[in-house]
């Protein structure tokens, strides 16, 4: 029952001096230790709490034909550790009123945990069995991985939760950044315990891992207290390389149909190839998507729901990865009102080209990322995740450093190239998840149409 | 509803934490309140970790004061106060807000409607400037009316095509209550949405939109008499205006188990609420509650969780209670795990409720609890949100915002056999209702 419901949208990642006013990304320090690892301490004392954050470069772009397999490693982390089962894990932390979660997204799968400083001397050691020694329980990964599979059902009752999914999957087609982070019923049900094991014996190496410790301590202490209990953790073999995930393939107009009977309304996303996460315009490509549809009077949002009541939100957003990313209109619209809301959602989209953005409209835009930049870093959780991300997706400080510079050079010019660099113009692509039986003919206006069935596995056509 | 869970921890945490800790981030006498002479009261919290601040203001008018044939009024109504005023028409409240770093939102709960500003500490003024317009002069445009529809039609499909438990928790409520308007959903039924006259839109700013009617929580690198002045300039001149009329309907007591299905073709598995009738939120039990809340959901050694997930019956469990003036629910949920039944979960579920009633709790769970209260209350002091949340619910809900600092003793002499009387008292068959939904009825 809100205004405005925030649907997805690519947060800033960057810090800098926000509106009128000092705010500076805090100041952390960077150590590699003789194993490899990256340690990464940021002190702060508003509140007793620490937040670590185990990092490690490998995701669903590594699960090769196994999807799902490094987001279910990052989950099975949690099930206990060779010294420590299950429970007694579950009891330290939840006691405590500590959380510890695990995962895995694209490129990365992380550990991480938030407690009150004073629990730093019995969940900190947990902590670091978990990530370098754990126990992978058989009986415990089975109901893991029966959950997953249940969770997996139940995310396509929800149109918005996998809109993005088969997105993706169109996009990438068969290279790595495709696969669906969380898998799919079949290739869950088909992993085993030693693909997990093996999985975190590829990828949780030192070498290629961070520990990010964010939060109320000292940093010296803490220093020798992560080289206590990360500094014996060896990395055998050669490090794993990055090979090319992949790139947008976008040669002609596609629309996937992805069809749901008992659908009330259609969610839709548009758009095409984005930028990598470090891309030196990623900084005033926010800017320039904040006035299409990264904001409550954005163009799209202005179109789509204010002035025509077509919906309750439309938005705009990069997403990028660490090589290439997406870029995506997104909105939803009841049944009837279809081709009403994505011939509006188009003819906006196409203001950037026809009318370009003239310098009042960017100006605000430029105020209003600056003045809703610091909040977005307020806790230890929110800091830590940069830092995270900092490591995984190869984002250089410099981006960071350079934010207001970034903001404050955009003129209507530059806005205007690049604009014309990197908002996808032509061969639009398209995901409609909606009631197939009345909105084919729609879709085949927008392209070339692939129809697929929700309730079918996975995220690709001619699933089961 | 996400937000009213995220309502019911921040008034928790407050308390709990608050008496195990002398490090909490604010104390009592760090928080300004004053009142105009016009009624509206303003609560400041100087607060300088970063340089932004929030403005958070309570309306005490909800979809309890509506009627059938108005339901969904409130917050079609918070809806239209973004939608023009004297000074600042149709569209400008959000334009010159976000051209001056700020950003907004709003929701309506059944007895609440709080509007959240966001922005540079330096932007204060002109938050003041568009805040006040609209309450000494909002236009109520018929065209921005009709277009606004449309918006809240789609707010309502959209919850219901992507929530299952939004769906579920709606019909269960039009069911366990037959008198009270708690009965029916926050956003309305979709013929009211489509009714709504001119006239009940102005009505309903003249009876509920005065200042006296209104607590404004403003936390962030402010100072509290920068604050205060602010405040006379733009609000002091709105007149004061009669209280709205109580809502005078008391829902008779419940004299039995009640039981709803709701089908629901593409559902994978089964969802499963059950809800018990449930004091107001000024209960003396809250605090006793709320404890027995987070005892059966909250973490992964919490009672449910055990029961239901660990055992591999559901995906995922949950509570949530109404913070409400009037007696509400306690709403325990589960979603089935694939191929489970219905059944097998609630059983397994009332069992769990049984045993707390029967056998109590352990003071080990009970201490459990408190840490667990004490680290949330850390988490949402972090932020300027979770402060002004905090202080505004407490004033609004629990008989001010100083009670606050009153609670931490009231949490702390909580004994587990205190958790089990709520339990025996509140946790009873005849004064539940438990809803189904899943593709088809068994």
């Amino acid at each position: 029952m809100m205004k405005y419901m925030m649907t997805g949208g690519a947060m800033l990642c960057a810090l800098a001096t926000a509106h009128g006013a000092q705010f500076k990304l805090p100041q952390f320090e960077t150590t590699k230790l003789p194993n490899g690892l990256t340690v990464m301490l940021m002190e702060r004392h508003e509140v007793p709490l620490i937040s670590v954050r185990a990092v490690v470069r490998a995701g669903a772009v590594n699960d090769g034909p196994q999807a799902g397999l490094a987001n279910l490693t990052g989950d099975a982390i949690l099930l206990g550790s060779t010294k420590h089962d299950k429970k007694a894990i579950d009891e330290a932390f939840d006691f405590r009123g500590a959380t510890l979660a695990g995962g895995g997204a694209t490129e990365q799968t992380t550990v991480q945990a938030n407690f009150a400083r004073a629990d730093a001397p019995a969940l900190l050691p947990l902590f670091a069995e978990i990530v370098q020694q754990p126990g992978f329980d058989n009986a415990e990964l089975d109901k893991l991985r029966a959950r997953k599979v249940s969770g997996l059902k139940q995310a396509k009752e929800s149109p918005r939760q996998v809109a993005g999914i088969y997105y993706r999957s169109m996009l990438f087609g068969d290279a790595p950044y495709a696969n669906p982070p969380g898998g799919t019923v079949a290739s869950l049900q088909a992993l085993k315990q030693a693909d997990v094991k093996s999985f975190h014996g590829r990828y949780f190496r030192p070498d290629n891992a961070a520990i990010v410790v964010v939060g109320d301590f000292q940093p010296a202490e803490m220093k020798r207290q992560i080289e206590a209990l990360f500094g014996q953790w060896r990395a055998e073999g050669p490090a794993p390389q990055r090979v090319d995930y992949g790139k947008p393939v976008t040669g002609k107009p596609r629309v996937w149909l992805v069809d749901k009977p008992d659908a009330i309304e259609t969610t839709f996303l548009i758009g095409g190839a984005g930028i990598a996460r470090n891309d030196p315009d990623y900084v005033p490509l926010q800017v320039l998507n904040t006035v299409l549809g990264g904001r409550f009077t954005s163009w799209l949002n202005d179109e789509l729901r204010v002035n025509s009541g077509l919906t309750y939100g439309a938005n705009s957003a990069f997403a990028p990865n660490a090589q290439a990313g997406v870029f995506s209109i997104s909105s939803f619209t009841a049944l009837p009102k279809t081709e009403a809301a994505l011939d509006l959602a188009l003819k906006t989209y196409n203001r950037l080209w026809d009318k370009g953005i003239d310098k009042a409209t960017l100006d605000s835009a430029k105020a209003y990322v600056k003045g809703q930049f610091p909040p977005r870093f307020e806790t230890g959780d929110q800091l830590a995740s940069l830092l995270g991300d900092m490591f995984a997706l190869n984002v250089e400080r410099a981006q960071i450093d350079n934010f207001m510079r970034d903001v404050d050079g955009l003129t209507p010019e530059k806005a205007k190239a690049l604009v014309d660099r990197h908002f996808p113009r032509k061969n639009l692509q398209m995901v409609l998840v909606g009631k197939a039986a009345e909105i084919r003919k729609i879709a085949a206006k927008y392209g070339d149409v692939t129809e697929l069935d929700i309730s079918a596995d996975g995220f690709k056509p001619g699933a089961k | 509803m996400g937000w009213k869970l995220r309502t019911r921890l921040a008034a928790a945490c407050a308390a709990f934490g608050l008496a195990a800790s002398a490090q909490a981030a604010f104390t009592a006498d760090q928080v300004k309140s004053f009142t105009l002479p016009n009624g509206m009261k303003f609560i400041v919290l100087e607060s300088s970790a970063i340089p932004n601040a929030n403005m958070y203001t309570f309306w005490k008018v909800g979809s309890r004061n509506e009627a059938p044939g108005t339901t969904g009024l409130s917050h079609f109504f918070e809806h239209m106060m973004f939608n023009g005023s004297k000074n600042y028409g149709p569209k400008m409240f959000d334009r010159t807000m976000e051209a001056n770093g700020g950003s907004n939102n709003a929701y309506t709960s059944s007895d609440v409607t709080v509007y959240q500003d966001w922005f540079p500490a330096s932007s204060l003024e002109t938050i003041f400037k568009l805040e006040s317009d609209r309450i000494a002069h909002l236009t109520i445009d018929p065209k921005m009316v009709e277009s606004e529809r449309g918006v809240v039609l789609s707010e309502r499909s959209t919850g219901l095509e992507n929530s299952n438990i939004r769906m579920l928790m709606e019909d269960l409520n039009s069911v366990a209550f037959s008198a009270h308007p708690y009965s029916w959903p926050v956003i309305g039924f979709e013929s009211d949405i489509k009714a709504w006259t001119q006239q009940d839109l102005v009505n309903y700013f003249r009876t509920y939109y005065a200042p006296n009617n209104a607590v404004s929580v403003i936390v962030g690198d402010v100072k509290a008499e920068q604050v205060r002045t602010l405040a006379t300039r733009y609000f002091g001149a709105i007149p004061k205006r009669p209280l709205p009329p109580a809502v005078k309907t008391v829902e008779p007591e419940q004299k039995g188990e009640r039981r709803l299905f709701v089908a629901k073709p593409s559902a994978t598995s089964a969802n499963l609420m059950v809800a018990y009738k449930a004091p107001a939120a000024d209960s003396a039990d809250h605090y006793a509650l709320d404890v027995l809340q987070s005892l059966l959901t909250e973490g992964k050694t919490s009672r449910l969780y055990k029961a239901l997930v660990e055992k591999q019956l559901a995906t995922s469990v949950g509570a949530d209670a109404t913070d409400g003036f009037d007696p509400g629910l306690f709403y325990v949920f589960a979603v089935a795990a694939n191929g489970v039944d219905a059944a097998k979960v609630e059983k397994a579920l009332l069992a769990e409720l049984d045993n707390v009633v029967k056998n109590g709790v352990t003071p080990e769970e009970l201490a459990k609890v408190r840490n667990i209260k004490l680290v949330n209350l850390y988490r949402l002091q972090e932020t300027i949100n979770g402060k002004a949340q905090q202080l505004g619910n407490y004033e609004v809900f629990y008989g001010g915002y100083a009670k606050l600092f009153d609670a931490p003793a009231a949490y702390q002499k909580l004994t587990p056999a205190d958790i089990q009387a709520v339990a025996a008292k509140y946790l009873k068959k005849a004064q539940r209702t438990i809803g189904v939904l899943a593709a088809k009825e068994e």
